[in-house]
């Protein structure tokens, strides 16, 4: 009897490792290889947290995972009539009391940690941003910088590196989603409002700016490309475009 | 007899000789030709009177058509029959109410406006299928188009138009899956109920989902509804007549569940047999309750917000619409208030058959059943202070996202005591491997990755990344249609003895097990992949860089075309000619198994008394 009961255990501790392990091997993977080039700190967080969030969930997963590789392999039923009675455990009040303490502890720190991140960003703004203004409308992108008093439009978008820059977004008709996948920020483009995103291109190099919004018949293509540039390059690249007052 | 019984539209003929006149011969076919009729008059008559000059003109028109179509539809199937019989002083008498309860009337109820709680359960699972094909067709035309880069198959404005009604029909679907059928067809009797509490508003609850599908279907004759199915405004304002016809469907799809609701918690707070106690109540009986609580809060919102949207269209206010003083983020406010509960509406009911599955499967009690109701109940209350996390990255009022960020990872609490009470039951039980328990287990490892990746879209850092990408909806297609669907399917494989006397074809329920599974895994684990690459939602066309993963996601779909098929393949040919199975083949305690199969008109001859919860396997037996 004692063997019987150790058997589906160590099934169920060799899967609930085996499947750890795995969902470890993946939280590192999958983030760093799929995921889009890093170019901002931003960016750099979201990965850090999609790897430490996978880790802290790969057991609990693999636990739930395991229970049930052990009950296809130990406890099903394996005649042609009805099962007999399993045993009448209606309550455990220690296994309940400990998965609930378990759950609340990894939802705290995931608080704790997202929290902790959140506010980081918010408070990191420096006293020199570059401002630019990013319009959306049906179906472009249009970037406006201002140089020494002078307005410079262009539809794509060219970031200096390491200087913080303050995005102010906004729509002429409907509502866009501004957004670039290499450095983590995205914000809505609302017809009527101007609403504000902040991130420092750490990267020098080309990156995309896609609409995440459903904006009608050509949301598809509401794409375009930009670049972080060294400041030398970008103050260049600013003085040779053309400029209205 | 006679006089209580004409409707409205035959007042001015003489009743016919015999059987109560021509209400007695309504039915869904009349029913149609009404709406059909009314709507033209509506139609011809909108179309003469209105100011075709104005701009609202069509939005009017539109709008005064669809609710003839819906009026047309409930006189010609005889849904208003007893309120005006009530009205003119006559109310039904007993003859008039078994009529109504489909006595002795064969399969042709089925077509009828029919009281019967079975008669309405059975009429929600052909609703369901109804629903479910739709949308499946769309979702393949969506997956056909999406299998290389490019437009090839459908043009973008028609694209846009499938993707919206695709996600409306599947919602649909999914919030009547479980709880249409089952809170119709097994919950009254669990309770040891002759009928539910308001039998006549059941049969309505039904008949006005009817009329709104019907309505959300035509919008893809006129125009559809580009706009993506949570129609944002102020996009909205763009789309032509479809969306009045989306809106007016919405106005009477809430009343359908805010009439159900109302229904299932009456039935389950009044109708319970003698010693039916609230803790010796089915688990399934609890989570339909929770989630129809829940449904009477969120849908008003879904009411609201369309009304404001019909005012903006007709009367040009502008409650959305910036340039005339109204905002965008309002409409999504409303529109989320209403989403996020919404979403826990179509979970409550599947999670709480699949308690009721895997204790009978697994011969051993609920483990933990008030923890479980109490997880429920937690769940349904923190799932309305949630609604924001949609709107991380809209912009409106960022201050806010912090307190929303920890409001939404609380759920995952809750969510985690659903597989502790799941995992609990099932540890170290005798586990009965029939089809409900296959497809409980697909749940089990398919909510676990819908579960955890929507830990990752709370966390407001990572939305920014992660928003309006294909990781999102692969994350709410792992939960939609991975657990969702999957615990539906268990429940009608678990419930469909009851209804038909007959086993769902094991062998074949199994194929299409594997197929969808399989199918799933492939679709979504790739959509995750498109997502984390960095492909928008909703897009027609794509760039090379998701070339491979978009394939995959569509050789995927197929599959679950497949097991779909092949499960409606086996629903239809069990039906008559499946393996005969018994008044209880799955030797379970709970009442709706201690009644004859099919059961008879009012379920029961002498109402039972309740000495004991239905989940004493193992222990003394009480309760027979």
């Amino acid at each position: 009897m004692a063997n019987n009961n150790k058997k589906p255990l160590r099934s169920f501790y060799f899967w609930w490792f085996a499947i750890t392990v795995l969902l470890v091997v993946i939280a590192f993977f999958a983030p760093l290889h799929w995921m889009p080039r890093v170019m901002s700190p931003q960016e750099h967080m979201t990965v850090v947290t999609m790897i430490l969030f996978t880790v802290l969930a790969a057991p609990v997963a693999a636990g739930v995972y395991a229970v049930v590789m052990m009950t296809l392999r130990h406890h099903t039923y394996k005649g042609n009539d009805v099962p007999p009675a399993g045993p009448a455990v209606r309550e455990n009040s220690v296994l309940t009391v400990t998965w609930l303490g378990v759950s609340v502890l990894l939802t705290v720190v995931l608080l704790v940690w997202g929290l902790g991140v959140l506010a980081a960003d918010d408070g990191g703004a420096t006293s020199n941003p570059l401002v630019v203004k990013v319009t959306g409308q049906q179906w472009v992108w249009s970037f406006a910088y201002e140089n020494n008093g002078k307005l410079v439009e262009s539809n794509t978008l060219v970031l200096p590196e390491n200087r913080e820059v303050v995005f102010d977004v906004t729509s002429e008709d409907v509502t866009h989603g501004f957004w670039i996948p290499q450095m983590g920020v995205q914000v809505d483009a609302n017809d009527g409002e101007i609403t504000t995103i902040h991130t420092t291109p750490n990267k020098l190099g080309a990156f995309d700016v896609r609409c995440t919004q459903f904006c009608g018949l050509n949301h598809a293509f509401m794409v375009t490309t930009g670049e972080v540039k060294t400041p030398q390059a970008f103050n260049n690249w600013l003085a040779a475009q053309p400029s209205r007052s | 007899m006679t006089t209580t019984m004409t409707s409205p539209m035959s007042s001015s003929h003489a009743p016919a000789s015999t059987g109560g006149g021509l209400a007695r011969k309504q039915n869904f076919l009349t029913g149609v030709l009404g709406g059909v009729l009314f709507a033209f008059i509506a139609w011809a008559l909108s179309h003469h009177f209105l100011d075709n000059s104005s701009r609202t003109y069509s939005d009017l028109v539109a709008v005064f058509t669809g609710i003839g179509w819906m009026f047309g539809f409930w006189l010609g199937i005889g849904a208003l029959n007893a309120p005006f019989a009530w009205l003119i002083g006559s109310d039904q008498n007993r003859a008039d109410q078994l009529y109504y309860a489909g006595e002795n009337q064969g399969k042709v109820r089925y077509w009828k406006y029919c009281t019967d709680h079975k008669v309405v359960g059975v009429q929600y699972i052909i609703m369901t299928m109804v629903l479910l094909g739709a949308g499946g067709i769309l979702a393949m035309a969506i997956r056909t188009e999406l299998i290389v880069p490019g437009n090839h198959f459908v043009n973008q404005q028609v694209y846009n138009g499938f993707v919206a009604m695709h996600g409306m029909l599947m919602i649909l679907a999914l919030i009547v899956a479980v709880a249409g059928p089952w809170a119709n067809f097994v919950l009254p009797i669990m309770c040891g109920a002759r009928d539910m509490a308001f039998p006549r508003l059941n049969a309505l609850s039904l008949w006005t989902l009817v009329s709104a599908a019907a309505l959300l279907l035509t919008t893809l004759a006129v125009g559809s509804l580009p706009v993506g199915w949570v129609v944002l405004a102020p996009i909205t304002d763009q789309a032509g007549v479809g969306m009045d016809f989306f809106a007016m469907a919405i106005l009477v799809f809430t009343v359908s569940t805010t009439v159900a609701g109302v229904n299932t918690i009456c039935t389950v707070m009044t109708m319970r047999t003698k010693g039916m106690t609230l803790n010796r109540l089915p688990i399934f009986v609890w989570g339909s309750m929770i989630a129809a609580a829940l449904g009477l809060y969120a849908f008003p919102y879904f009411f609201l917000v369309e009304t404001l949207q019909i005012l903006d269209r007709t009367e040009s206010t502008s409650f959305f619409v910036a340039s005339g003083g109204g905002q965008g983020w309002l409409q999504a406010n409303l529109f989320w208030l209403m989403g996020h509960p919404e979403v826990y509406v179509i979970l409550l009911p599947a999670i709480a058959a699949l308690f009721e599955i895997a204790s009978v499967m697994s011969r051993k009690p609920v483990f933990s059943y008030r923890t479980a109701i109490a997880g429920m109940a937690a769940l349904a209350g923190l799932s309305i202070l949630v609604w924001a996390h949609h709107m991380f990255t809209t912009g409106w009022a960022p201050t806010l996202g912090g307190p929303f960020m920890v409001t939404t990872e609380l759920i995952s609490i809750p969510t985690g005591v659903f597989f502790l009470v799941l995992v609990g039951t099932l540890w170290r039980g005798n586990i009965w491997m029939k089809l409900p328990t296959v497809w409980l287990f697909g749940f089990i490892a398919n909510f676990i990755i819908g579960g955890i990746t929507g830990i990752y879209l709370s966390d407001i850092p990572i939305d920014n990344e992660l928003h309006g990408t294909m990781f999102v909806t692969a994350h709410f297609h792992y939960v939609f249609v991975g657990s969702v669907l999957f615990g539906a399917i268990a429940a009608l494989a678990f419930w469909y003895p009851k209804v038909t006397g007959r086993f769902l074809d094991e062998k074949v329920g199994r194929i299409s097990f594997w197929l969808t599974f399989i199918g799933v895994q492939v679709t979504f684990l790739s959509m995750f992949i498109s997502g984390l690459k960095g492909m928008p939602r909703r897009y027609s066309s794509y760039s090379f860089l998701f070339e491979h993963t978009n394939f995959l996601t569509t050789v995927g779909a197929y599959t679950i075309m497949a097991g779909m098929l092949t499960l409606l393949g086996a629903v239809i040919t069990s039906w008559n000619k499946g393996v005969p199975s018994g008044p209880n083949p799955w030797h379970a305690n709970s009442l709706e198994w201690m009644v004859p199969t099919p059961p008879p008109l009012e379920n029961f001859d002498v109402l039972p008394v309740i000495t004991s919860d239905p989940y004493n396997y193992g222990e003394e037996k009480v309760n027979s």
